[in-house]
């Protein structure tokens, strides 16, 4: 186990460098700088603003001084946000992302496991062709479009929810709605096969056999067995919501790192759009990482190497 | 015998407890996270919320330069004028009153005394000397300096060392320790620049000057290597070396008399200053704090009708009535938000749903819906306003370097169509650049369409029905209405001249590099002016200026512009104005498109909020009263 670890935090740090380094040559490779205004600046001006970012040094310098700055953790300020440093936008947008990521979470899971099991005891109803149905068009679209019809439906036809914003409960369902549906779309038909399979197994047959009610039998015979294969699409779920809130937060104008990272992008802000670069790489890869460790402990078969 | 019932324990893949501490971490985090975001829901409504388009680069109104900044640094600051909200003339702001000389070069303004600072502290002519000072001052990094440059040497101080010569009046800016507050200006030393040595490279530049009858050399360096290397040998380190200040027409009578002159006669001073970069900030707090940690809500010392309560990134800023505020019993609003919601379409529905007062646009297809909704709907008036849509051509490219090319190419766009098929809210064909609605300018038209004449011209240019010409392409930058634009320009420029056209489009930071290096044959370009006068559109083409990226420089043209800076008689200023117009108009490196219309909804209990040609509304003006059943200033001429 420690030494399994040790060698993801070594592969941890190397995926960081390179993913660093792709980044930075990337990001200045394309055409536009953060300086180009409508209006071009007087020569003087531009040498300032370009020493005051390192930009007058040679792009080589500049790789090696950022790359310092982020080992000693300092990402430096906003080239577009100009009041906030990269770590203040952070920290402000990170827990937004999470609270709203967690929230989709809970409605995935609880929708999509719902929806599983209910489509796998009552197989081949018209409960369960509905239910698939609706599990398929929640995979196919995209979270944008289960957006526009959740605000048509729940903000204007039924003034449920407010349209847009951030800070009270209730404007978080409509977005954590959305950006959890094509993963309880998932969830469910994950769960749908996982149950159909646990249930034809002996241990369900027996169970009934004894006289086991049918409640009984599906949610603590059957389900225990069905859970792992969830459990283990929760991994990549997690990883999948915290970075894929990009349009969700748009259009529900949420403060999260997904408005952040658009926008910096867009306006060639190379230190904010780094920060969250690497902020998302290093997510993704923890995220990974819990859930390879998570199955051993879950599942005492799986061995870590 | 007895069958004990014993269930055989289900095969488990998970130690139980194991599986129960996921579970339960997992709703554990789930509801610290529901906790947590609703922790927020405390917040108390504000009394008028609009929305501010997108977050706002800064507070610090020298470094900003956009319009959702100008209109928080408006709420906050105050210069020595301010706008009058319906007409736009300059009113009384920190200043009381003000001299005009003889001449019109010298405006000497008298502060008021009960102008404060938010900490109490009166505002004095001191802070604009040091704010017009910072934002002239090449290491503030303005991109908006030039809009003072209309003050006496103004652009020379900004142009740091590039703006003097042997035989000014420099002042030398020792360098600080690497560690001292970024605002703080290095001690100075006043001297006489004797000569210049390696004028060409800005990095080598060496400054020989007097300074008390003894002669030093300098070079410019940062705080960090002057602090770290020895410079070379005879040399001393130095910041910068510009403009004496004192050269520069800003001068401190008294405290409470500021003495502003100018490089030329110009009319729409007045205005400037009232326009937010020429804002007052606070020396103290500036430089206690520094850059940018100053402009943080706890630190911030403003002068404005409202302070900044709180700002969260993205997402709103709070600001609350200032108790300061000389002129507080007239601002109406306590609590203003405003909401940096970057989607038109979520802005929208937030004004639908009664979260927003005033929103600043609307999606085009969803306008084109509400202004035919019968009855008229009451919260929505669009009106026309200084901006105009054109296309640049590339003269330094072939074939856009023939004149009869460039005309053929604007007699063949059918502007009525653009404006009744693709644009909703009444947006007028343009054949000027510069928009109706100034006063006293008359628009100097190109030619009305006519596809006849523009195939003749091209023809005449060596294309007789569009053949032998080169493919070309309209660059645009990412939007819809944009690519709309293009492609029935586009189809227009096919059907009529016969050519070939391809249409590009490039996100915003490569299609002002694409302008900038000219790699485009034609290109989408718009202007919104600065203030109410043709000179912020007509001073844009002069030979080799900034905003000039379509090659195209005309000698007569320069001087017409030179000459209208010099003009003291307004009349006939406007006149020369018109000239240039004409000359702009005959040559056509642009071709206009059309005058944009503003596009604000703002709900019809909101009074005070009037349409005019800047798209300017300062918030100290409104006030909101629920039983008004009146069409209120902003529906004024909606029919």
């Amino acid at each position: 186990m420690i030494s399994f670890c040790v060698r993801r935090a070594c592969w941890m740090l190397f995926t960081l460098w390179v993913v660093f380094t792709v980044s930075f040559f990337l990001m200045r490779s394309v055409p536009g700088g953060p300086f180009d205004g409508e209006r071009a600046l007087e020569p003087e001006i531009k040498l300032l603003f370009e020493k005051r970012y390192n930009m007058d040094k040679s792009l080589h310098e500049q790789y090696l001084l950022e790359l310092g700055n982020y080992l000693s953790g300092d990402l430096g300020y906003s080239f577009k946000l100009s009041d906030y440093t990269v770590n203040q936008v952070i920290a402000e947008g990170l827990p937004i992302s999470i609270a709203l990521g967690l929230l989709a979470l809970g409605f995935a899971a609880v929708l999509g496991l719902l929806a599983g099991i209910v489509s796998a005891v009552f197989r081949g109803t018209w409960g369960d062709v509905v239910l698939m149905l609706v599990a398929t068009v929640g995979i196919a679209l995209p979270n944008f479009v289960i957006a526009g019809i959740c605000i048509i439906l729940f903000v204007f036809l039924l003034p449920l929810f407010p349209a847009a914003g951030w800070g009270d409960f209730n404007q978080l369902i409509l977005p954590a709605f959305c950006l959890g549906a094509p993963y309880a779309a998932y969830i469910a038909r994950i769960a749908r096969t996982s149950m159909l399979d646990v249930m034809s197994q002996d241990h369900v047959r027996t169970a009934r056999a004894k006289g086991v009610g049918p409640v009984r039998v599906v949610m603590v015979h059957a389900l225990r067995g069905a859970m792992l294969p969830v459990v283990s699409f929760l991994g990549p779920a997690i990883a999948g919501i915290l970075t894929g809130s990009l349009v969700v937060e748009q259009v529900f104008a949420i403060p999260g790192m997904g408005s952040h990272f658009v926008q910096a992008a867009l306006q060639r802000d190379y230190t904010l759009a780094m920060g969250l670069v690497m902020l998302y790489t290093v997510l993704l890869y923890s995220m990974n990482w819990i859930v390879d460790m998570s199955y051993a402990v879950l599942d005492p078969r799986v061995q870590l190497q | 015998m007895q069958l004990t019932p014993s269930t055989p324990r289900p095969k488990t893949f998970m130690p139980v407890n194991a599986r129960n501490l996921f579970a339960g971490l997992l709703v554990a985090a789930l509801l610290a996270a529901i906790v947590w975001a609703s922790l927020g829901s405390g917040l108390p409504p504000a009394d008028f919320t609009f929305i501010n388009s997108t977050e706002v680069k800064s507070v610090d109104p020298q470094i900003v330069n956009g319009s959702p900044e100008g209109n928080i640094v408006n709420a906050v600051f105050e210069g020595l004028t301010r706008w009058h909200p319906e007409t736009l003339e300059p009113i009384p702001g920190v200043a009381e009153s003000w001299d005009i000389s003889d001449n019109l070069l010298v405006h000497t303004f008298h502060l008021r005394e009960n102008a404060l600072w938010s900490d109490g502290a009166p505002v004095t002519a001191e802070d604009f000397y040091y704010s017009f000072r910072r934002f002239l001052g090449p290491r503030t990094v303005a991109e908006y300096a030039f809009q003072a440059w209309y003050i006496k040497n103004g652009r020379r101080y900004s142009q740091g060392g590039s703006g003097v010569v042997p035989g000014d009046s420099v002042e030398v800016e020792l360098n600080l320790p690497v560690d001292a507050v970024n605002t703080r200006r290095g001690k100075l030393l006043l001297g006489r620049l004797v000569t210049i040595e390696n004028a060409q490279d800005l990095e080598l530049r060496t400054f020989l000057v007097e300074i008390d009858g003894v002669e030093k050399k300098f070079l410019a360096t940062d705080d960090q290597t002057a602090a770290e290397s020895q410079p070379p040998a005879g040399v001393q380190w130095c910041r910068q070396v510009l403009l004496d200040f004192r050269e520069v027409g800003v001068e401190v009578l008294d405290s409470r008399t500021l003495r502003i002159t100018l490089e030329n006669p110009t009319p729409f001073f007045l205005k400037l200053t009232g326009y937010y970069p020429l804002c007052p900030v606070n020396r103290k707090c500036v430089e206690q704090y520094g850059t940018p940690q100053w402009t943080h809500p706890r630190n911030i010392v403003s002068n404005g009708p409202y302070n900044i309560q709180f700002r969260r990134i993205r997402d709103r800023i709070r600001m609350v009535k200032s108790q300061t505020y000389w002129n507080r019993d007239s601002v109406q609003l306590d609590v203003v938000d405003a909401l940096a919601v970057e989607a038109a379409t979520t802005g929208l529905n937030l004004f639908m749903t009664g979260k927003a007062d005033w929103i600043i646009t609307v999606p085009p297809a969803a306008l084109r819906i509400l202004l035919a909704e019968d009855p008229p709907r009451k919260d929505i008036n669009p009106a026309p306003f200084l901006g105009t849509y054109y296309y640049m051509l590339n003269t330094k490219r072939r074939p856009f370097n023939d004149l009869r090319v460039r005309k053929a190419l604007s007699l063949a766009v059918d502007r009525d169509e653009i404006t009744t098929t693709i644009l909703a809210a009444g947006e007028i064909s343009a054949r000027s650049l510069v928009p109706p609605g100034i006063e006293g300018y008359e628009g100097q038209s190109c030619p009305h369409e006519n596809p006849e004449e523009a195939r003749r011209l091209l023809a005449e240019a060596g294309y007789p029905e569009g053949k032998g010409f080169p493919r070309i392409d309209i660059m645009y930058n990412t939007e819809e209405t944009h690519q709309t634009i293009a492609e029935l320009i586009r189809k227009q420029w096919q059907r009529e001249l016969g050519i070939s056209v391809k249409t590009r489009n490039e996100e915003w930071a490569s299609y002002l590099s694409s302008q900038r290096q000219m790699q485009y044959n034609v290109s989408r370009r718009a202007w919104i002016g600065d203030y109410a006068d043709p000179n912020t559109f007509l001073d844009m083409f002069v030979t080799g200026g900034e905003q000039n990226n379509t090659g195209w420089g005309n000698a007569e043209y320069d001087e017409l512009i030179a000459d209208a800076g010099r003009e003291r008689d307004p009349e006939q200023r406007m006149k020369i104005l018109q000239q240039a117009e004409r000359l702009l108009m005959d040559e056509m490196p642009i071709v206009p498109i059309y005058f944009y219309v503003s596009k604000n909804m703002v709900k019809p209990y909101v009074r005070g909020f009037y349409n005019n040609i800047q798209d300017s509304h300062p918030l100290s003006a409104i006030w909101i009263n629920r039983e008004n059943r009146e069409p209120t200033e902003f529906m004024r001429g909606r029919p």
